[in-house]
């Protein structure tokens, strides 16, 4: 879509998803917010700031600490024909609420052979590199991405924060939406000031290059942009594909890169056993072979628990492991 | 029919030494002298260590935190009930409870200054790391003290929870379970009226935490938790009934979170300041402090003399924090199995690769010995 440059200013990530949630109310009786602290509090990371004043505590609730009762309620609401957005407050306290996720949330549509629907949307923040406490740094996108049923979602941008959280409470479906708290204040961009939506299910090509592609999401596609940067300094032209949804993939995309430059290379926080990356990397294996160049890689986490914050950049990788990874694949 | 009652609950609350100073001698329970300095001592000394660690955080010596403020009777007092063979749980706001059970502070402060090796208990303790995602560790509990009573050990489990993860399930089965087995364990929620910025009165709608043990025929009671002596009584009563075979209690300490949740938060938000300036007139450790100078066991120069000597210490604890030498980043590989498998020897061996790639083999040198049972 065209914007034009009036309707715009710079935002930064938090303030996008901000926006977005404060627009789905305004627009929708049925949206409502639920989580902890997200009332009078504003969040945590103030992503709902403002939002219980305007709307008052019916529409943006305050629950008790309990990670099951959100997720569960979440889905009772939404079955009831409530669109919840429902915040967990972070990626460390999700792992409570997989029960209601695995075993319910992706499977109501079909286990009601397609009478009900669970609209919600499940907001948390994703990563790590921000000094957090144990279990404030997690990135756990595989295990949503290994449930059927579910759609998930990570924005790296303000801009596609704002439209793919709009898209996501539209979304008939399931989203969990990931947001890379890494970026809440750090990344900046122009967001228009009214309603728009980014479509789910597409990828962005963040900048193009034809010898390798660095496929990432959330926060490591700022990584991905930095490493580029450094090899462009070395004269290799390296393209950088941000997923933006997770599931369902947009292969056509992932699959066309790929092709184009020969050569892939996944950067991801988790780590690498059972990852999302593993998937990528098996479906570019499978549908891509005879244009590989060279094996695709994977740059995660180590096969460790993340480590308490001293040594977590040696945990996720930067951009100086991603260069290293990208070089070897172009020497291959 | 007309309907009867087949259950009634009536929930009690112990309060020995109010506010205002008024004590109840009959409910007095026997306390030594030197119980009562001990208790006093580490109240004041870890309040003091928290007001350090603050101010550390605020100059960047330091990672997020979160003070026990206000919390002192309900953090110092149980453990002391305890053998250091039972098991402790404490939560994230658990230093006072880790420093009455011995803990070296240096440790604490490596632990939130986002260092693995500040994980460090007494060798001879049974004490838990708490987990961050709240309640996770309450089902443990039970199985600790399970393991106890299956070992006929006498041993107990003590652990903690705060108002806003008694809305959890977790609690709800941990309960269940450690009433279906009569376990020896003791759950003691911290009801401090503050879940970061949800107020206790939007958790349970129940009138009190302590009536949910009628649900689990568990024993249960409230406790003024800022009355160290009330503590001291409903703890080691708790505990003498779990040995004796008599089953799981549940107190809940109603006491007053006087700081932020951590030092990532502003209370000011969200919170009356009329409400924090009434709970600074039922100060666990100024009520403590009226009690023993009326008994002739407190004045002015102890005083002064446990002052200083409590900076001295926490001086002490800082330097010998900060002298700690960076981690080395393989340090990470180490503990994670029994036996390193393939992956994380290739992986160490990657990182180690890595480390010299952007630094030279000088680099790697000048890192720290690694630490830790590896492969």
């Amino acid at each position: 879509m065209t914007v034009t440059a009036a309707a715009t200013r710079e935002l930064n990530l938090v303030q996008a998803v901000n926006e977005a949630l404060d627009l789905a109310l305004a627009a929708d009786e049925r949206v409502l917010i639920l989580g902890e602290d997200v009332g009078r509090n504003g969040g945590v990371f103030r992503a709902t700031e403002g939002l219980w004043k305007k709307y008052g505590e019916q529409r943006v609730v305050d629950t008790p600490l309990a990670e099951i009762g959100i997720v569960g309620g979440a889905i009772g609401l939404a079955l009831a024909g409530l669109r919840p957005v429902a915040e967990i407050q972070f990626d460390g306290f999700m792992p409570a609420a997989l029960d209601q996720v695995i075993c319910h949330l992706g499977r109501l549509r079909s286990r009601t052979r397609g009478r009900r629907s669970v609209p919600l949307v499940l907001r948390a923040p994703h990563g790590g590199l921000i000094r957090a406490p144990e279990h404030h740094s997690e990135s756990p996108e595989a295990y949503f991405c290994h449930t059927p049923g579910i759609k998930v979602v990570i924005a790296s941008t303000p801009y596609d924060a704002k439209g793919l959280l709009l898209a996501a409470i539209d979304d008939p479906d399931p989203v969990v939406f990931f947001e890379p708290k890494r970026l809440y204040r750090a990344a900046r961009s122009q967001v228009p000031r009214g309603d728009y939506r980014v479509e789910l299910g597409k990828a962005r090509l963040a900048r193009e290059g034809r010898e390798l592609t660095l496929i990432g999401w959330g926060a490591m596609v700022q990584t991905c942009l930095e490493a580029a940067e450094l090899l462009a300094g070395e004269g290799r032209s390296i393209e950088v594909l941000d997923l933006r949804t997770l599931t369902p993939l947009d292969l056509p995309a992932l699959l066309a890169s790929v092709e184009k430059t020969g050569r892939a290379v996944i950067a991801h926080e988790a780590p690498n056993a059972g990852s999302w990356a593993a998937e990528l990397s098996a479906l570019i294996s499978e549908r891509a072979l005879l244009s590989l160049q060279a094996p695709v890689r994977r740059v995660g986490g180590w096969d460790i628990r993340m480590p308490l914050f001293r040594l977590e950049d040696y945990y996720v990788p930067d951009r100086e492991r991603v260069a290293d990874a990208a070089r070897q694949t172009l020497a291959f | 029919m007309p309907l009867r009652t087949v259950a009634s609950l009536d929930v009690q609350r112990l309060e020995i030494l109010a506010a205002d100073g008024k004590l109840d001698e009959a409910l007095l329970p026997k306390m030594s002298k030197e119980l009562l300095l001990n208790i006093h001592r580490l109240m004041f000394q870890i309040r003091a260590f928290d007001e350090r660690a603050v101010l550390l955080q605020r100059q960047g010596r330091l990672g997020t935190y979160p003070m026990i403020t206000g919390q002192e009777a309900t953090q110092c007092v149980p453990p002391l009930c305890l053998k250091p063979t039972d098991w402790v749980v404490p939560t994230y706001r658990g230093g006072g409870v880790y420093f009455a059970r011995g803990m070296s502070m240096r440790h604490a402060l490596l632990y939130w200054a986002g260092d693995d090796r500040g994980t460090r208990f007494p060798e001879a303790n049974n004490d838990l790391t708490f987990s961050i995602p709240v309640g996770a560790h309450l089902t443990q509990a039970a199985g600790l003290a399970w393991a106890e009573k299956l070992k006929k050990t006498g041993g107990v489990a003590l652990t903690y929870c705060g108002d806003g993860t008694s809305s959890k399930g977790d609690l709800h089965e941990a309960l269940t379970f450690a009433g279906q087995f009569k376990l020896p364990a003791i759950f003691l929620i911290e009801n401090n009226g503050w879940a970061i910025s949800v107020p206790r009165s939007r958790q349970a709608a129940s009138q009190t935490l302590a009536q949910k043990a009628w649900g689990y025929g568990v024993f249960g009671l409230q406790v003024d938790g800022n009355d160290a002596l009330a503590v001291y009584r409903a703890t080691s009563e708790a505990v003498a009934r779990a040995r004796k075979g008599e089953g799981p209690s549940l107190l809940e300490c109603e006491t007053y979170r006087m700081g932020h949740h951590t030092t990532a938060d502003d209370a000011s938000r969200y919170r009356d300041p009329a409400e924090v300036a009434a709970w600074r007139a039922k100060d666990p450790i100024e009520r403590l402090e009226r009690f023993l100078r009326a008994r002739g066991l407190w004045d002015d120069e102890k005083g002064r003399r446990l002052a200083e000597r409590t900076r001295a210490w926490i001086d002490e604890e800082i330097a010998a924090y900060e002298a700690f030498p960076p981690p080395n980043p393989l340090d990470m590989f180490s503990f994670n199995y029994d036996r390193a498998p393939w992956m994380l020897r290739e992986q160490r061996a990657e990182l180690e690769r890595l480390l010299a790639l952007k630094g030279g083999a000088k680099a790697l040198e000048a890192l720290s010995p690694a630490e830790g049972r590896f492969p």
